[in-house]
């Protein structure tokens, strides 16, 4: 069983690992203004360094095939590329504030420690290329490879400005709110920061700076223990087991889900006109109606953990709280404010922009823990934190949308706080938002 | 004897009899009693060279169908043993548990069966019967796959429902809930259609009017599908009852190497159809089919729990897999009856044997049939009469028509 908002018994190290060292979340409203002119200079040297890197990465790929260990002057190189183009994309995604040195020294605001070069399987560094395709659609999708320069990441970088990426249209949004308010919210530039530390560890992967395979599970992006409470909740009670059967016909067997699950989505709004009517008046949603919500919202987070495979079982079809392995815990009614009620819809576009993208994340999930789950018969922790963190996202921009909630959503993709020292050894894994 | 007892052998009489009563009214067809075919000799009307290959094509399909049928059975027979095991990946009810263990069993049935369909369709692109490459044919059974989860998911919904609350006394209402359901299908289906487009041919509509007032009939709209692009194999159908009736020409039919006049046979022939009201009939049969069926499947599951139990899921699949391949000849009989019908009323309408004849020559080379198949083939295969048996009516039709020859 695993709970929310308390901190983790155990944390694996991971080579590649995001710091954030400084957490001022001021920004200057001038320099967020000009951004992307004011990094023209360092995207410039990334694509200069970037070349160099292709062939050092070259000479890296030979020395782990024939000594099965990478030079430490050649690491050394193309491990400081890595950090540069980490502060380049921290700076560009409005992450971080301060403008960056270009030798990709440590000690920028958002920055990756690399751990020196380590025995790699000759195999894997054969085919890491091939191996590392699967980290790379899932950095693309994050939208924040600026690393990938060697390896056309030019592209993927594009597509983040675009908006095309979750990185991407998080910095949109801090962009605004950094020039209305001289800050970034919280809770974007910890999910920017988290695709950027994901990119990190891809592209040191692909770039044979170490033979560990990238895991997206959100652990290894948040450095902080203490995270806002939120009165939505996921409760991840289940196993990453997979039988491979209900693997192979994932997607016809939530036929008839997506079928009620569309029926259903019709009363709702109704149910949510009239909720949106009573909280105008009453300053709060009745409790009929809020169970009815409630229930929909709940049932729908079963139903796509479901076809995502984010999600063992087949879920039940009323959305009953506790009957599924990854459950979502909902408040009780509340009194909201009036005026925040009204304005609801023009509130929640913004978390809806993030939501969308967070939507069309799980299915990147989906797809890579279909592959995986059909061969292996378990669905890689990791890929399942990520897309619990994604449906997680959703349920709360859509409990805000249908007023189950006055919070408003929180884009961290954190699950669980680091380890606190001084905390007693749980006997349960527990999750944190 | 108690009078429960009692009670429940008259129902049972009664049900039997108004099933009796029922095959005794559909049973008879325009199609005269003593009609007498006449012998055939399949080479010379068909040509040997074509028969040969006919036959050739046919007996692979037909290792190929008795082989998946073993497959199927076996299959559904290990999984109504195992398949229960799948019941820890559902968190839902007792009926959305039966509804994922009925689409699993269609799933591993899909996927044991798959090869078999591949080897059939691979043998057909070899005839160079379908043009359809491997990978729009594997897509579109998907697609299909898909209708049928959600098809059997419905089932399961109207039966586990039932069930629940009726106890094993579902099967007369679950068995009239399932006529209803097919009866609106049948209904609904022609107004779904997206497929095909009206039939612009003047000629063929005028010939349409023509037999539509000699069989009695109205408007019925006339529509073309276009699959030449993908197979030569000619068709046509009939679909629809009351306001939503329809015939749906293949345009194969109305090509090379079908003349005007054969076109004009198979017009008559779907038209018939309507015309003998062979829909309704079909959904009359059906019903005279689902209500034993149905009877079958509660004292099969009994032992599960009855179908109120998704215990019972697995078990009703491999019950109603045995139960359509025992009941294949009675439901093939009803269907040739109904087709043998159809080409007597087409023979009346269109006064023209010959053409019948041409027509059936020319089906039997653009989808290479075997003009007369082994008996235990048409026996548990054979929805339409024999090519060979069609061409023998038409023969007899022309001679109760115009007399014996010279």
């Amino acid at each position: 069983m695993i709970d929310e908002n308390a901190a983790v018994s155990e944390l694996a190290e991971s080579p590649i690992r995001l710091v954030v060292l400084d957490d001022d979340l001021g920004r200057n409203r001038l320099t967020v203004f000009l951004r992307v002119l004011l990094a023209i200079p360092h995207l410039v040297w990334l694509s200069l360094w970037g070349i160099a890197v292709s062939v050092a990465a070259f000479v890296l790929w030979l020395a782990v095939l024939i000594e099965g260990r990478a030079p430490r002057n050649v690491h050394d190189f193309v491990a400081a590329y890595v950090r540069y183009a980490t502060h380049v994309g921290a700076y560009v995604f409005l992450a971080a504030n301060p403008f960056p040195g270009f030798r990709g020294s440590s000690g920028y605001p958002v920055d990756v420690e690399i751990d020196p070069p380590a025995r790699q399987s000759r195999w894997s560094g054969l085919f890491r290329l091939l191996l590392a395709v699967p980290a790379m659609l899932v950095a693309a999708w994050l939208g924040a490879g600026l690393a990938w320069a060697p390896l056309g990441g030019w592209f993927v970088f594009l597509v983040a400005l675009a908006g095309g990426g979750v990185a991407g249209t998080a910095a949109f949004l801090v962009w605004f709110a950094a020039l209305v308010r001289g800050r970034a919210p919280r809770g974007l530039r910890d999910l920017i920061a988290y695709a950027l530390g994901y990119s990190a560890q891809a592209s040191g992967y692909a770039l044979l700076l170490t033979g560990q395979y990238p895991s997206s599970d959100p652990v290894y992006a948040e450095p902080y223990a203490e995270l806002p409470e939120h009165p939505v909740r996921v409760v991840v009670g289940d196993e990453t087991r997979r039988a491979r059967l209900t693997v192979l016909f994932r997607a016809l067997l939530a036929i008839p889900h997506l079928v009620w699950l569309t029926l259903w989505g019709i009363a709702v709004f109704f149910a949510a006109l009239a909720a949106w009517l009573s909280a105008l008046v009453a300053g709060r949603v009745p409790r009929p109606l809020h169970r009815f919500l409630s229930a929909y919202l709940r049932y729908s987070l079963h139903v796509y953990a479901f076809v995502t495979l984010v999600g063992r079982r087949f879920p039940g079809f009323t959305g009953r709280a506790g009957s599924h392995g990854i459950e979502l815990e909902l408040p009780e009614p509340e009194r909201q404010r009036r005026w925040t009620v009204l304005l609801r819809l023009l509130l929640a576009i913004p978390a809806l922009f993030v939501a969308n993208v967070l939507g069309n994340m799980v299915f990147v999930v989906a797809f890579l823990g279909w592959w995986y789950a059909l061969v292996r018969g378990r669905m890689p922790e990791g890929l399942r934190n990520l897309g619990v963190a994604c449906l997680r996202y959703n349920a709360q921009t859509y409990a805000y949308l249908l007023l189950v909630t006055g919070e408003y959503p929180y884009a961290a993709p954190v699950l669980r706080g680091r380890p606190e020292p001084e905390a007693p050894p749980l006997p349960l894994l527990l999750y944190t938002r | 004897m108690t009078l429960a007892r009692a009670g429940k052998l008259a129902f049972a009489a009664l049900v039997v009899a108004a099933l009796v009563v029922g095959a005794a009214l559909l049973f008879p067809t325009a199609v005269p009693n003593d009609l007498v075919l006449p012998d055939i000799d399949v080479g010379a009307t068909f040509g040997d060279d074509l028969v040969d290959d006919a036959r050739s094509y046919e007996r692979f399909l037909y290792a190929d169908w008795l082989l998946s049928q073993i497959a199927l059975l076996g299959t559904l027979w290990l999984y109504s043993r195992r398949g229960t095991a799948f019941m820890r990946e559902s968190a839902a009810g007792p009926i959305g548990t039966g509804m994922l263990l009925g689409m699993l069993g269609l799933g591993i049935v899909w996927l044991v069966l798959l090869p078999f369909r591949v080897a059939a369709h691979w043998w057909q692109r070899e005839h160079d019967l379908s043009e359809l490459d491997y990978l729009s044919w594997i897509f579109g059974d998907w697609t299909i796959l898909g209708a049928q989860f959600f098809s059997i998911c419905l089932a399961l919904l109207v039966v586990m429902g039932l069930a629940r609350r009726l106890g094993e006394r579902w099967w007369l209402p679950g068995a009239a809930v399932f006529v209803g359901v097919a009866a609106l299908f049948v209904f609904v289906a022609p107004y779904l259609d997206y497929t095909t487009k009206p039939l612009r041919d003047g000629a063929l509509l005028s010939a349409a009017s023509r037999y539509e007032r000699e069989l009695g009939l109205s408007d019925i709209p006339i529509r073309v599908e276009e699959v030449s692009e993908d197979t030569e194999q000619a068709n046509a159908y009939a679909y629809g009852i009351g306001p939503s009736r329809r015939v749906v020409l293949w345009d194969t039919i109305l090509d090379n190497p079908f003349s005007r006049d054969q076109s004009e046979v198979v017009l008559a022939h779907e038209l018939a159809h309507h015309s003998q009201t062979h829909l309704p009939e079909g959904i009359a049969w059906f019903a005279l089919f689902a209500v034993p069926g149905a009877w079958v499947l509660m004292r099969v599951t009994r032992k599960r729990g009855g179908m109120g139990a998704p215990e019972a899921v697995p078990l009703a699949l491999l019950t109603v897999a045995v139960l359509q391949l025992a009941l294949a000849p009675a439901a093939n009989l009803v269907s040739r009856r109904m087709e043998a019908e159809a080409d007597w009323k087409a023979l009346q309408v269109t006064n023209d044997p010959a053409a019948l004849e041409e027509l059936m020559v020319g089906l039997s080379d653009t989808s290479l049939g075997d003009p007369s198949p082994p008996g235990w083939a048409q026996l548990m295969l054979g929805t339409h009469p024999a090519l060979a048996d069609r061409v023998a009516m038409a023969r007899a039709w022309a001679e109760r028509e115009e007399g014996p020859g010279p």
